[in-house]
């Protein structure tokens, strides 16, 4: 039984095992209701073997939205542990697996996956491709993800939760300090889905550059296309820093290397410092989509074209560059002299003004616009102050010497999540309840959606403003408990009531999923917002094929000048239409690597070589594997067009 | 598939066209995995702890050996595509082949100076300097190894298909895989080794 | 036969043995640390410019450009990072 022994849960508890049953009763409901209705067969086809981008951009945003629950369920608990002072609703252990895991979930596997949702239905879309690059390397960027992300939460139930915090700061995260195999997971399933993700990258960049339609020239892109082409690039060279750092930390743990170790000359702030060349970039990562979101609604709804586009470019060109030199300002207090902070500092404070162009470029583009208050639209509007604020504090904490006391408290807690809620999560609610209606052929609904948006911009505010507040005061982060004497007690009770509020506002949003699914009128036209850009000149539902006829361009607008100015967007005739082949290769591949990576958590090293092995023939099937997808005859386009609403001028 | 007969086949198709600049993308992101390595390497260099520095444990002759097989491979590699485009079938096998020896030898030679380390006493486990000598060296190497069985693979399927578009395009990605190990190497062999025995 | 020889590939062979060969100078001859490491950065450099030209083909095809930028961004950040890291970790770490 020694061998089972590793799998046990270190700090048990009772919410624990009853997450064990409910989890398990859901593993059992969810295959006995796909036997019962005999979908097996359509499951694999259609979806776990597809190569579609429009499939793989829907199946990113259920993982993201199941994520966004699962860390979001770990943020209710955090604010309620803190709600009241010497609180006994959790203890310290299990206080620090859940902001840990709340951190990674939310930023790796939620904020992530969303961006990659949009950017994958999206992009080919907006840029009148057929698909991307490598169909068969989007498939297996996603499958990693996803496994990548089940190996991760599996480890509140096997073997233990990670406990060292997202950063997972060494020696705290070294063997001596985590003994339980969460760190393990944190090391090893981020590393499996973070190689998705520089896959993504790279498939993204070649799929931007070299797949547009003809006359869209690099400045006559949509402003979404330029910040997932710029994000793309980030990622690819920011992406394996990560790889490195985390294998590095892997080496530590698993085969006793001394990289980030107390003895032997090991470095614990190597690892700090690697983590953040990666993690600053992370931040622009998450935010850039997000500006690009941004840019497609407000022009919409404000029914005038972008303000400043070229300024609009460079400043996210500049902050690809610029995001790579900040890294620092994630730890002036911890050793460098004031020569390195100096620098740092004043780069930091460099960055703020690309972001500032972008601000007033949006306020610019309003400026005597329609405004139609939509919720898309709402969204936008209410990031701009709220971001406005979390950026402001940003360059407060970006000033080293002020640093010292901001650092590692509340303050700092208040400022990111102003920064990342309205600038990610703001984002994606938008551009979700936008490009809803592209893909499912339905429109959420807008009553229910201005309450949603009501509820999580007045809750962001309730929950994160007091933390400012106790944060001066000098409430630390990751404290489980303070005693009553501290004062804190009130504001944390603030921010628990906007915790609640923030949940009801999700919970609304699932519910208006549910009611519109239900309600929604399907007769809605493929463009519904009156929108500008190219993914609306095809039909809803899209076809496999995405456009029938490839479009023409010679506007950063073309759609709009074919609805307005008689633009001919669609000339020529069907042509037969080249498509590539499903494959199950990515789904099994991402499997085995889920299987070798629960192998190297718990040092099982048989059955990590067998993986490897399985990874290993995968390759080989590929590298021999002829396969040069299949043509949709002409016949068969015109049937479909003239199904889904006749031929496109 | 659409075959442009004015390029080189490894151009010759959309697809292929594709492919390429995919692996140059590829290789900007292989750029930052090593600086990485190397960044920690300058780090960790001077913190042996209790274990060996490099100059204590670095010997020349098997360094010149690698060094210039590695070189040699890359040159061969080098014709090897040349042949390729002039359709040469033979002499692609054959410069491929050589390549692949010369890779098998280079490792070959890695694995014993990675013994010989843990003889003197510089293993993994050792200091932060062994530590990040180590992995910097297993990572080039690892890629190395990895490329002998995807050359192979290649190599079989020229032999197999003949030089077809398709083949010629995963041969051509496949030199360019081997020269940029190559430039990692020559970074090693200055900034690992001789300026460690400098 | 002659064909499968291109003089230019022939000749970047031998110049990167003649650079190989100049680097190790470093070891055989005795030199100040500052004038070895620049002999290596330039030697290292130009070796890698040689692969990238002469035998990586970098600039023969429609993508030159973008093979080129993503080169130089990968360079740039990739020394960033390096000497940024050097700066953090040693040279201003008191």
């Amino acid at each position: 039984m020694d061998f089972f022994d590793r799998f046990a849960i270190p700090h048990p508890s009772p919410v624990i095992y009853a997450s064990m049953v409910a989890i398990a009763l859901t593993l059992v409901a969810i295959v006995a209701g796909v036997t019962y209705t005999k979908k097996w067969g359509y499951l694999w086809r259609e979806w776990l073997t597809t190569v579609d981008h429009k499939r793989i951009g829907m199946m990113y945003l259920i993982s993201a939205l199941l994520m966004l629950f699962r860390g979001g369920a770990d943020a209710i608990m955090m604010r309620a542990q803190t709600a009241l002072p010497e609180n006994t609703l959790l203890d310290s252990q299990h206080y620090n697996e859940i902001f840990t895991t709340h951190g990674v979930v939310m930023i790796i596997f939620m904020a992530m996956a969303f961006i990659m949702a949009l950017m994958n239905f999206v992009v080919p879309l907006q840029i009148g491709a057929r698909d991307v690059a490598f169909p068969r390397l989007n498939a297996l960027s996603f499958w990693l993800y996803f496994w990548g992300a089940m190996l991760f939460n599996i480890s509140f139930v096997i073997g233990g939760s990670p406990d060292a915090g997202w950063t997972s700061y060494f020696p705290l995260a070294g063997n001596e300090f985590s003994q339980s195999v969460g760190t393990n997971y944190y090391m090893i399933a981020i590393q499996i889905a973070g190689l998705g993700t520089l896959i993504t990258g790279i498939n993204f960049i070649v799929t931007i550059l070299k797949m547009r339609a003809p006359g869209m020239k690099l400045m006559k892109m949509p402003m979404f296309t330029w910040s997932a082409l710029i994000t793309n690039l980030i990622i690819v060279f920011a992406f394996p820093v990560l790889t490195v750092a985390l294998a590095m930390g892997t080496i530590d743990r698993l085969f006793g290397g001394n990289f980030f170790t107390t003895t032997d000359g090991g470095m614990d702030m190597l690892w700090a410092n690697l983590f953040w060349v990666w993690g600053h970039p992370e931040v622009y990562i998450l935010i850039l989509p997000a500006f690009g979101i941004y840019s497609e609604i407000i022009p919409t709804f404000a029914r005038r074209n972008l303000y400043g586009y070229k300024s609009m470019v460079a400043s996210i060109v500049l902050i690809s560059v610029l995001s790579f030199v900040v890294w620092v300002h994630h730890f002036f207090t911890m050793g460098q002299g004031a020569m390195v902070n100096s620098i740092f500092s004043i780069t930091t404070m460099a960055i703020a003004i690309p972001t500032g162009i972008k601000i007033f470029n949006w306020l610019f583009t309003l400026w005597k616009g329609k405004i139609t208050i939509t919720v898309p639209m709402l969204y936008s509007l209410g990031f701009i102050p709220i971001f406005t604020i979390g950026g402001v504090t940003g360059v407060m904490l970006g000033m080293s010497a002020a640093d010292y006391q901001y650092h590692n408290t509340m303050f700092l807690v208040a400022h990111f999540h102003l920064v990342i809620i309205p600038g990610v999560v703001f984002a994606m609610l938008a551009g979700l309840t936008y490009w809803w209606p592209k893909m499912f052929g339905f429109m959420l609904n807008e009553r229910i959606g201005k309450l949603s948006f009501w509820l999580i911009s007045i809750g962001t505010c309730v929950a994160f403003f007091p933390m400012f507040i106790s944060g001066l005061d000098g409430q630390a982060r990751r404290m489980y408990t303070y005693s009553e004497a501290t004062g804190f007690g009130i504001w944390n009770m603030i921010s628990f009531v906007g915790a609640i509020m923030l949940a009801a506002g999700f919970v609304t949003i699932v519910y208006n999923i549910y009611y519109s699914t239900r309600y929604a009128s399907r007769d809605i036209s493929s463009d519904p917002w009156d929108a500008r850009s190219l993914e609306w000149a095809t039909h809803t539902p899209v076809p496999d094929y995405n456009f029938a006829i490839t479009p023409q361009v010679n506007s950063s607008e073309a759609f709009w000048d074919s609805k307005k100015n008689g633009h001919k967007l669609f000339p020529g005739n069907y042509k037969e239409i080249h498509m590539p082949n499903n494959s199950g290769v990515p789904f099994i591949m991402s499997a085995i690597f889920f299987v070798l990576g629960f192998a190297l958590v718990f040092s099982i090293w048989i059955l990590a070589v067998i993986a490897l092995l399985g990874i290993f023939a995968c390759l080989a099937h590929r590298s021999f594997e002829q396969d040069h997808g299949y043509h949709i005859p002409v016949e068969e386009v015109k049937e479909t067009e003239e199904k889904l609403g006749g031929a496109r001028q | 598939m659409k075959v442009d007969q004015t390029k080189p086949l490894e151009y010759s198709t959309e697809q292929n066209n594709l492919n390429i600049l995919g692996f140059w993308m590829f290789l900007g992101a292989e750029i930052m995995l090593f600086a990485t390595l190397f960044a920690s390497y300058f780090t960790l260099e001077g913190r042996t702890g209790s274990g060996p520095s490099g100059s204590e444990i670095f010997e020349i002759t098997p360094v010149i050996f690698e060094t210039f097989i590695l070189l040699t491979s890359s040159f061969t590699i080098g014709l090897g595509v040349h042949a390729m485009r002039l359709m040469n079938k033979k002499a692609t096998i054959a410069f491929f082949s050589i390549t692949l020896l010369l890779g098998l030898a280079f490792v070959g030679f890695e694995v014993v100076e990675f013994f010989t380390y843990i003889e003197e006493g510089a293993a993994l486990q050792t200091s932060a300097f062994t530590s990040i000598l180590l992995s910097t060296l297993g990572t080039h190497g690892a890629h190395v190894t990895f490329g002998l069985f995807w050359g192979l693979f290649i190599l079989i399927q020229i032999k197999k298909r003949g030089i077809t578009p398709e083949t010629a395009n995963k041969s051509f990605i496949f030199s360019l895989y081997w020269h940029f190990l190559d430039v990692v190497w020559i970074f090693i062999f200055s900034f690992v080794y001789l300026k460690g025995m400098m | 036969m002659k064909e499968l020889f291109p003089r230019k590939q022939v000749m970047g062979f031998v110049f990167s043995l003649v650079l190989t060969i100049v680097a190790l100078l470093v070891y055989f001859l005795d030199m100040s640390f500052a004038v070895g490491m620049t002999v290596l950065l330039l030697t290292a450099f130009t070796q890698a410019g040689l692969q990238l030209i002469v035998f990586m083909h970098a600039g023969e095809s429609e993508d030159r450009g973008s093979i080129y930028l993503n080169i130089y961004y990968g360079v740039i950040i990739a020394l960033l990072t390096v000497f940024g890291t050097l700066l953090a970790m040693i040279w201003g770490y008191v």
